[in-house]
């Protein structure tokens, strides 16, 4: 059935506290749970919603998650009638190039609002992960007249102190106002950074909000609505886990929560499989001297050695007599004989020599970058 | 039009398999699972794009839906191209005649139309169960060279097999003399491994007369070779000794699957010059619990782990529960082994449910099979050999 939502994905979130995972990609690019990127989820969230008409918002380092992404073959978005558009910076245009916020980068891309045919569209952050049915906001968008539907969850865990924004939501369901980064959070509910809206009206809003020189969407342009009024916003709690991908221990602590089977039998299931771009590796080959348990593994790994609470990512080799702790492994990793890692998070196509001990506490996990050999 | 094509190849998938028993009972053999992520077709079909060869026409007449289903577009092996493809080729009605395959050269027969349409000098005719990598291009070089009209793929097998196989004889420019198919006493150990290169007039003006004859079985190896020998045509043997395995039989299936955890291993997977591409199902990375263990094994996307694994090979979604023991076998797509069962020397075909304390299969002996979608009651034995199921 022809879906009436449009989805908008802005990837330009900077954030900070991921330092060096988000040195060379996107957030959005992050590799998340042995063989997922953090957008499969987004992506994965809106092709089992209906919505068959996905844009992608670029910015900054985009190259991995444009890689990631190719035609959208994998999430079945590479269709004619619709699918994915991505949608890299303008320089030339007006407000393009590098966004201050995301009405910038809403604004420079007026063109895919515009061409767009869906009556509703679906803008949304790229930091965190959950699984949510969109066409049931939508539903609910409707049924109550909103204006505009805003995402959030009660989920205290994505809670932090000077971070975030907080919603103040009365018995009626209707948005009263938000708390923006406060030292301390005072509303229970936290703004998923994604909201529905009639399309049309975004445009409308857009154009005025650039006029009056605003740049960012929360912050400036939905903070100023909920004080004058004017529309009915209303707030749509989302079930279920969820994650706020906004430091490495969150990072870390995210994945880790995967090994619980609870825990992952909510988020995978058959009849929803999440998509990612395919290695065609081989299964994984463990040997007689391979001991792993509480592991999550992917293809193309090659086990000789000790995996214990860990998750390894595509084509990771762990020689004999290597211990791996409570480490994240992404691909492409090689650990070497009789070395012992624990509490690490190692990036892609990271070398660990014979030998080496890194021993670090589980609270601040130690990120080694990108093609290193330690 | 279509763009002119060196080569075009034919995949015979239209057998039942019937040496598989239970395995093919729902599903034509190239579709059956193997070596954990796999089909068997997924071999030649990523053989051909590693080849180079992008013109597939697959040609299936038995229980053909899982493996049409799984071919779908082609894309998972680069075969959904304009310029060709990947295309499934079942009997089809003319208006004046129109019959089921009466054999694998009839089959070729009834799709020269679809081969013609790419005009292609050489076609390379191809079975669909064998477990193998190679490099056609080199056979087809081969072919164009000795400026042959057909070109077989030969393999030397030991002697004392040499009786079970299609021999062929050659001289000592790899010329072949003659074919004898399951020689009582062979005279050379070049078996022929059911890969051939046909120069495309040749084979059509063969075909088409063996279609005259009404004695013909229009079978490859029982007519049309030998005919091309009487007539003296240049037929040359392509000897290819690397790693290629018939996985016709419950026994060779099974046999196959356990080289891949040989070490070194025979036919290496994780070469990244000769991907085997495989459609994939979308499953999370497997896990192992606490409790679990899983040694000297293949263990793939989808699979949960809280029982012991030995020397075996898991597929897609297969599930070990608690206290439950595989050691030397195979578990086909979604099997699911139930607490405490003990399977040996087996293979649990797809979805099938083994329950609580069941045993399958024994230390000695044949190997047992559980076919798809069937379940086990609680303690439930089945002996060496044995196959179970609809």
């Amino acid at each position: 059935m022809k879906s009436n939502v449009v989805g908008l994905i802005y990837t330009g979130d900077r954030i900070e506290d991921l330092r060096d995972l988000i040195r060379i990609r996107s957030v959005a690019a992050l590799p998340m749970l042995g063989r997922y990127r953090l957008i499969d989820f987004l992506l994965s969230n809106m092709i089992h919603s209906g919505v068959q008409n996905v844009g992608i918002i670029m910015q900054g380092n985009y190259h991995s998650l444009m890689d990631h992404i190719g035609s959208g073959r994998e999430w079945d978005l590479h269709g004619k009638r619709s699918g994915l558009t991505i949608l890299p910076p303008h320089t030339s245009t007006v407000r393009g190039g590098v966004y201050e916020g995301m009405l910038d980068a809403l604004y420079a891309n007026l063109n895919f609002l515009r061409r767009s045919t869906e009556r509703y569209i679906l803008v949304t952050d790229s930091y965190l992960l959950y699984r949510v049915q969109y066409d049931d906001v939508c539903k609910q968008h409707i049924e109550s007249k909103a204006d505009i539907t805003l995402l959030y969850t009660k989920d205290r865990t994505v809670r932090r102190n000077g971070w975030g924004r907080y919603l103040d939501i009365n018995g009626d369901n209707i948005v009263q106002s938000m708390e923006f980064d406060p030292i301390i959070p005072h509303y229970p509910n936290t703004y998923m950074g994604a909201f529905l809206i009639r399309r049309e009206m975004l445009i409308d809003l857009l154009d005025r909000a650039v006029a009056a020189g605003m740049h960012h969407f929360t912050r400036e342009l939905l903070v100023q609505m909920l004080q004058e009024r004017l529309y009915k916003i209303c707030g749509y709690e989302c079930p279920g886990d969820i994650w706020s991908i906004d430091s490495i221990q969150a990072y870390y602590q995210a994945n880790m929560a995967f090994l619980d089977t609870r825990v992952r039998t909510q988020l995978f299931n058959d009849k929803q499989p999440i998509w990612t771009k395919l290695r065609d590796e081989m299964p994984a080959r463990y040997t007689d001297t391979a001991k792993v348990v509480n592991s999550l593994v992917a293809d193309g790994c090659v086990i000789e050695g000790t995996v214990e609470n860990s998750i390894l990512f595509r084509s990771v080799v762990v020689k004999p007599g290597a211990v791996i702790r409570n480490c994240i492994v992404m691909q492409d990793a090689l650990i070497n004989r009789d070395a012992e890692i624990d509490g690490c998070i190692l990036d892609k196509q990271t070398t660990v020599r014979e030998g080496t001990r890194m021993i670090a506490p589980r609270e601040y996990p130690v990120v080694v970058g990108k093609n290193l050999t330690i | 039009m279509y763009r002119k094509k060196s080569c075009v190849a034919m995949l015979l998938a239209g057998g039942q398999g019937s040496r598989l028993g239970i395995l093919t009972r729902h599903v034509a053999k190239p579709a059956v699972p193997f070596g954990g992520k796999y089909r068997i077709i997924d071999f030649p079909l990523s053989n051909c794009v590693n080849s180079g060869i992008d013109v597939v026409g697959v040609l299936t007449q038995y229980r053909p839906l899982e493996l049409n289903a799984y071919i779908g577009s082609g894309a998972p092996w680069d075969l959904d191209v304009n310029s060709g493809g990947v295309y499934v080729l079942p009997p089809y009605h003319t208006g004046k005649t129109g019959e089921w395959y009466r054999g694998t050269a009839n089959s070729i027969y009834q799709n020269l139309e679809f081969a013609k349409q790419y005009n292609p000098d050489y076609v390379l005719v191809l079975s669909g169960d064998h477990i193998y990598k190679m490099d056609y291009a080199e056979m087809i070089a081969h072919h164009v060279k000795h400026n042959a009209a057909a070109t077989i793929a030969v393999r030397q097998v030991p002697w004392e097999e040499a009786s079970r196989f299609g021999i062929m004889n050659t001289d000592e420019n790899n010329n072949i003399i003659e074919f004898e198919e399951k020689p009582a006493n062979p005279k050379s150990n070049n078996a022929s491994m059911g890969v051939y290169v046909f120069s495309f007039d040749k084979l059509c003006s063969y075909l088409e007369a063996d279609e005259q004859d009404p004695e013909s079985s229009n079978d490859f190896g029982k007519n049309i070779i030998p005919a091309m020998l009487n007539a003296g045509e240049c037929m040359t043997a392509y000897t290819f000794n690397d790693y290629w395995k018939d996985v016709g039989t419950i026994e060779s299936l099974w046999d196959a699957n356990m080289d891949l955890l040989k070490d070194p291993v025979p036919v290496d997977l994780r070469d990244r010059e000769w991907r085997i591409y495989a459609r994939n199902v979308g499953s999370p990375p497997h896990y192992v619990a606490e409790g679990g263990s899983v040694i000297d094994s293949l263990i793939t996307e989808g699979c949960q782990i809280m029982g012991s694994v030995t020397h075996s090979v898991l597929s897609t979604n297969a599930i070990v529960e608690e206290g439950a023991v595989v050691i030397d076998s195979v578990l086909m797509p979604g099997a699911r082994i139930g607490k405490g069962a003990v399977i040996r020397r087996a293979i649990v075909a797809e979805n099938a449910v083994i329950g609580e304390g069941c045993v399958v299969g024994e230390e000695e002996g044949d190997i047992a099979v559980v076919g798809s979608n069937t379940s086990l009651k609680a303690g439930e034995f089945v002996a060496a050999g044995q196959q179970v199921g609809e």
